[in-house]
C-alpha cells in the first residue's frame, strides 16, 4: 500500500488524504515538501530556527486546512503559498518586535543583520563565505521582489508557478523579479565587478 | 518581452549561477517528530481558529430586513404605480363615462361594430384651428384622449367599416365633437376672436406671399 502511495502524484495523494484521510499520504507529503519548503523559507527570512518554525506551521495548517485545496490547482504552489505567507507574517512580526526592542534599548542596541559586505575582494571569493555574503544580501532586497527571486532562481519555479503562488500577474512577476536581480546585485557590487 | 529578459539573464548570469549554487537547506532530522508530536497534542497554538458558530441573531437579522424590504415594495409598488400613471386612470374613467353617456357605442362594441357611430352625424369643419367663430366661442375641452374620436384599427383592416363616411376616418386626426371631463396635459383657453383674426392674418400674408413666389416663378420661367 505504501509502495503504492508513494509513486503517487502529489495531487493524487492530497486527494487520497482528502478523502480517505489517509496519514501515510500527508506523511509522503510532508517528506516530499520539508526540504524545498525549509530551503524557500530560510532564503526568505534568513534564520534557522525561526525558518524550521515556519514550516513545521505550514504543515500544520496543511493538516488542519486541507479540503481547502482545490484539484485545479498544483499542490506545490499551494504549499508554497501558505509558507510564503506564514513567512511573510514571520517577518512582520519579527519587524515590530525590532522596533519595539530599540526604541526601548537605545544604548544596548546591537545592529539585527551584521554586516559583512565591506569585505576584501580576495576574502570574499572564499565559497563559504561568498555564499553567507549573498545570503545577507539577498536579506536586504525588498520583500516582494525577495519572494519571486527566490522563487525563480534559488527554487527553479516557472513563471507560471510563481504567479500562482504569489496571484501577481506574470509581467508582473517577472519584472519583479527583474528589479530584485538589479537590486540584489547592487548591493553584491563587490563580487560582480561590471 | 522575452527578448529583453533573456538579456537581462545574461546581465546577471554570474549571480544566477551562484544564486543557484547555495547550499540546500534541509529540514532538522526531528522535524518529523516534532510535526507528528504536535498534531498528536492537538498543539497547533495559533494556527487553529475557532470556526464561527452559527448564529441565530446574525442570520435573522439580515433575513428580516430583506424580507420586509420585500413585502414593502409589494404593498407600496402596485399603487404608487396606478397613481403615477394618470394616462391609464384616466382612459379608464372615460370608458365608464362613456358606457353611460352613451350606452349605445357600449352595446355596438359588444356587437364589434364600429365605435365611431355617433360621430357619423358631425361634420369635420372642426378640423382646422382657424375655423368658425361659432366653433371657436363654442366652450369645450380639447381631449386627444376621446373616446368619439377612437377608430378600430381592426374595422379599417378587415374593411368592417365600410358604411363610415369620410369625416369620421378624419377624425382621428381632428379635433373630437364631445366635450370631455379629461382637463389635462393640454392647457385648454378659450380663443378670443382677436388673436383668432390675427392669425388668420398671419396666416393669409403667409398664403399671399406664397402665391407671390409662385407667380414671380412662372414668369421668370
Amino acid at each position: 500500500m505504501n509502495k503504492l502511495l508513494t509513486e503517487l502524484s502529489d495531487e493524487d495523494l492530497i486527494k487520497e488524504y482528502q478523502d480517505n484521510n489517509t496519514p501515510e499520504a500527508y506523511d509522503i507529503l510532508v517528506k516530499r515538501y520539508k526540504d524545498p519548503l525549509m530551503n524557500f523559507v530560510y532564503r526568505f527570512v534568513g534564520d534557522r530556527d525561526i525558518c524550521t518554525d515556519v514550516v513545521q506551521d505550514t504543515m500544520i495548517k496543511f493538516y488542519l486546512n486541507k479540503d481547502s485545496y482545490r484539484s485545479f490547482a498544483k499542490f506545490s504552489t499551494w504549499i508554497y503559498t501558505i509558507a510564503g505567507n506564514l513567512a511573510k507574517n514571520e517577518l512582520k512580526r519579527r519587524r515590530r518586535r525590532i522596533i519595539f526592542s530599540i526604541n526601548n534599548n537605545d544604548d544596548e542596541r546591537s545592529p539585527q543583520i551584521e554586516d559583512k559586505m565591506f569585505l576584501a575582494p580576495d576574502k570574499a571569493a572564499d565559497g563559504e563565505m561568498r555564499n553567507e555574503i549573498i545570503q545577507k544580501a539577498l536579506l536586504k532586497v525588498k520583500p516582494v521582489y525577495r519572494e519571486v527571486v527566490i522563487l525563480r532562481d534559488i527554487q527553479d519555479l516557472s513563471y507560471e508557478e510563481i504567479s500562482e503562488i504569489t496571484g501577481l500577474a506574470i509581467g508582473t512577476v517577472k519584472s519583479r523579479i527583474n528589479r530584485g536581480r538589479a537590486q540584489l546585485q547592487k548591493l553584491l557590487k563587490h563580487i560582480y565587478r561590471e | 518581452m522575452k527578448k529583453i529578459y533573456n538579456e537581462d539573464e545574461s546581465k546577471f548570469s554570474e549571480m544566477l549561477n551562484d544564486l543557484k549554487g547555495l547550499p540546500k537547506i534541509k529540514a532538522p532530522d526531528n522535524f518529523e517528530y516534532n510535526l507528528m508530536t504536535r498534531i498528536q497534542n492537538k498543539n497547533f497554538g495559533a494556527l487553529e481558529k475557532e470556526r464561527p458558530q452559527f448564529n441565530w441573531i446574525k442570520f435573522l437579522a439580515p433575513s428580516a430586513v430583506v424580507v420586509s424590504a420585500i413585502i414593502l415594495f409589494f404593498i407600496f409598488l402596485p399603487s404608487s404605480q396606478e397613481n403615477n400613471n394618470q394616462l391609464l386612470q384616466q382612459t379608464k374613467l372615460q370608458d365608464k363615462q362613456s358606457e353611460v353617456n352613451n350606452p349605445s357605442s357600449a352595446k355596438n362594441e359588444l356587437n364589434n361594430q364600429p365605435s365611431v357611430t355617433s360621430n357619423d352625424k358631425l361634420q369635420s369643419n372642426s378640423s382646422s384651428l382657424l375655423g368658425s367663430n361659432n366653433q371657436a366661442s363654442r366652450p369645450r375641452t380639447l381631449s386627444p384622449l376621446n373616446d368619439s374620436r377612437s377608430i378600430k384599427l381592426d374595422d379599417y383592416i378587415s374593411g368592417a367599416n365600410k358604411n363610415q363616411s369620410n369625416t369620421n376616418r378624419g377624425n382621428i386626426v381632428n379635433n373630437g365633437e364631445e366635450p370631455s371631463q379629461y382637463d389635462g396635459f393640454i392647457v385648454s383657453e378659450k380663443p378670443d376672436k382677436k388673436t383668432l383674426e390675427r392669425y388668420r392674418a398671419v396666416v393669409d400674408s403667409i398664403k399671399k406671399a406664397q402665391q407671390k413666389a409662385d407667380s414671380l416663378k412662372k414668369v421668370q420661367k
